[in-house]
């Protein structure tokens, strides 16, 4: 742990004024942000999942809002990487702020296919593994519960990337600190703590899921002690940067994950309700160290 | 001409009501939305800034305008905390709205017919301005239900009888000749919209703009959760839709999506 006392950060030989970045799924590839004049104070777009062939999703309802909290349950819809590749990328690159590209993959070798078509663009400044989305069958979480399976997912991630690369961890399975250390061990330049949490929402008058799934990932401001703890346990664990991911909702959140060892820290559902949530919180946690 | 940006900026409520026991008409002055919102298209409305409930915004259609005022209307049915929280606003407040949201209707020159259920018919009043309407067929649980101001020639039904005709608009329906209309708008809850759409013959479904709703959290495209079934995949309701052709839809997908 330590005091906080600047904004300052840097990741992968880059040093930032803002340590706020956009978290995979919530900002898409920075397109609309950009366009909304919403990307000030943010460090870096970390993009919607890509996978290797395109994904259309899973049925609605996809999103369910709680008293406490919202429930999502997308499946990683996605055009997959080939048009991302072509037509997103090349978009993104006049962006004010770089792109980590977010992969996703339905078996281990899938991950590392995704990451050789991406390293065919000059535009990612690094990748994002997940190994931890709770919306899909195959990979996803049940990938991210195993270290063995990490480790092996970020040492092909290694040997097909000639850029850095951060694997986000689920909170749903394991130890977390366990984890973090076989992704480093694979070959990992940062850890992402942590996707979301699994959750359900069921209808006692039907006795029915809402969501056709079932399950579904679950997002609150009420999760941030549980963040904190984890990015408190990981960044005791490993020597690379932390991405702390989780329960963020105003500036304090971002200087108390930081304070707890996360190097940046991303911002999810904020910026779904408030598009240009980033600059905010930058304004407000520099009025806080005044 | 390029679509405009959409704006988020604190709008004063300048005028409240509640036309209907359990519904909600907010005017909010935001002289650029009131100039630039066309029919069909939506705002999203903070309903309070801290707190964890709740997260995401209500998606509201723009029922009116008044450019000259500066203002645009709301009008909703308060069907949960989130609705009821934004009812509660008081006039005077500011809340967050963001817009113009999403894809309007295709305001075409010709003769229109309008088919709402409940608060589907809540855009209207702007689409009415716009096209020329020749006929509107509304239906509702009851008469307290009825969104029926702003709409010209109505026509309707209550499924208790309690205004126009019992039972379900889709009786209305049965009576329309769908060569006499260029168009028709058709805005409700998904079991209606689907039962007025299987009654329109399929060559006609093309000249059918469907005004769909979803859950929602962005809004403007980025978080893929306003998924609408379609021939082709899946649209999404606010930056695909929420006006869709109706020969677009995959009706059978999207009504298995009912609870």
């Amino acid at each position: 742990m330590r005091r906080v006392d600047s904004l300052r950060c840097s990741l992968w030989g880059r040093t930032f004024g803002s340590p706020v970045m956009l978290a995979s799924g919530t900002a898409g590839f920075g397109l609309e942000l950009h366009r909304m004049g919403c990307l000030e104070g943010v460090a870096a777009v970390v993009s919607k999942g890509t996978t290797l062939r395109p994904r259309a999703g899973n049925p609605p309802p996809r999103v369910w809002e709680t008293r406490m909290g919202l429930l999502n349950s997308i499946g990683l819809a996605n055009p997959g990487v080939h048009h991302i590749v072509r037509e997103v990328l090349p978009e993104a690159d006049s962006l004010p702020c770089p792109v980590i590209v977010n992969v996703s993959g339905d078996t281990e070798e899938e991950f590392a296919e995704v990451v050789s078509l991406l390293e065919g663009s000059p535009v990612p400044f690094g990748y994002e593994v997940n190994v931890s989305c709770p919306n899909v069958a195959r990979g996803g979480m049940s990938f991210g519960a195993d270290p063995l399976v990490v480790e092996r997912v970020s040492a092909l991630v290694r040997s097909a990337s000639s850029r850095p690369f951060s694997v986000k961890l689920t909170p749903n399975a394991g130890d977390m600190a366990e984890t973090a250390m076989a992704a480093c061990a694979g070959g990992a330049d940062a850890i992402t703590v942590c996707n979301t949490f699994l959750g359900m929402k069921v209808d006692w008058r039907t006795g029915r899921p809402a969501m056709r799934r079932g399950v579904a990932g679950y997002t609150s401001p009420a999760l941030l002690p549980l963040v904190v703890a984890s990015v408190h346990a990981v960044s005791e664990a490993v020597g690379v940067p932390v991405l702390a991911s989780g329960g963020v909702s105003r500036a304090e959140d971002l200087l108390e994950l930081m304070a707890a060892g996360a190097e940046m820290v991303q911002v999810g559902s904020l910026v779904l309700r408030r598009p240009c949530a980033a600059g905010e919180l930058l304004r407000d946690a520099g009025e806080l160290l005044r | 001409m390029a679509e405009p940006v959409p704006v988020d900026a604190a709008a004063e409520l300048v005028e409240a009501e509640a036309p209907l026991p359990c519904v909600i008409r907010q005017t909010y002055r935001l002289p650029s939305l009131a100039r630039t919102a066309v029919p069909g298209q939506f705002v999203q409305i903070e309903v309070q800034e801290q707190g964890p409930f709740p997260m995401t915004r209500r998606p509201l259609t723009v029922s009116d305008v008044d450019p000259s005022a500066g203002t645009f209307t709301v009008v909703f049915e308060e069907v949960g905390g989130g609705t009821r929280a934004l009812g509660r606003c008081g006039r005077g407040e500011s809340r967050r709205v963001l817009g113009p949201l999403g894809r309007g209707y295709q305001t075409l020159p010709g003769d229109w017919l309008l088919i709402g259920g409940g608060m589907g018919a809540a855009g209207f009043p702007l689409l009415s301005r716009r096209v020329d309407v020749r006929r509107t067929l509304l239906g509702a649980r009851d008469a307290d239900h009825l969104l029926e101001a702003g709409c010209p020639n109505v026509s309707c039904a209550t499924e208790d009888g309690s205004r126009g005709s019992c039972g379900l608009v889709t009786a209305l329906c049965e009576g329309v000749d769908w060569e006499e209309y260029d168009h028709v708008a058709l805005c409700g809850p998904l079991a209606m919209m689907e039962a007025v759409a299987r009654l329109i013959p399929p060559g006609r479904l093309d000249r059918v703009q469907v005004s769909t709703e979803s859950r929602m959290a962005c809004g403007w495209g980025v978080c893929e959760g306003c998924a609408i079934p379609a021939v082709d995949g899946y649209l999404k309701c606010c930056t695909d839709g929420p006006v869709i052709a109706a020969d677009r839809i995959d009706w059978n997908a999207w009504r298995e999506t009912l609870p």
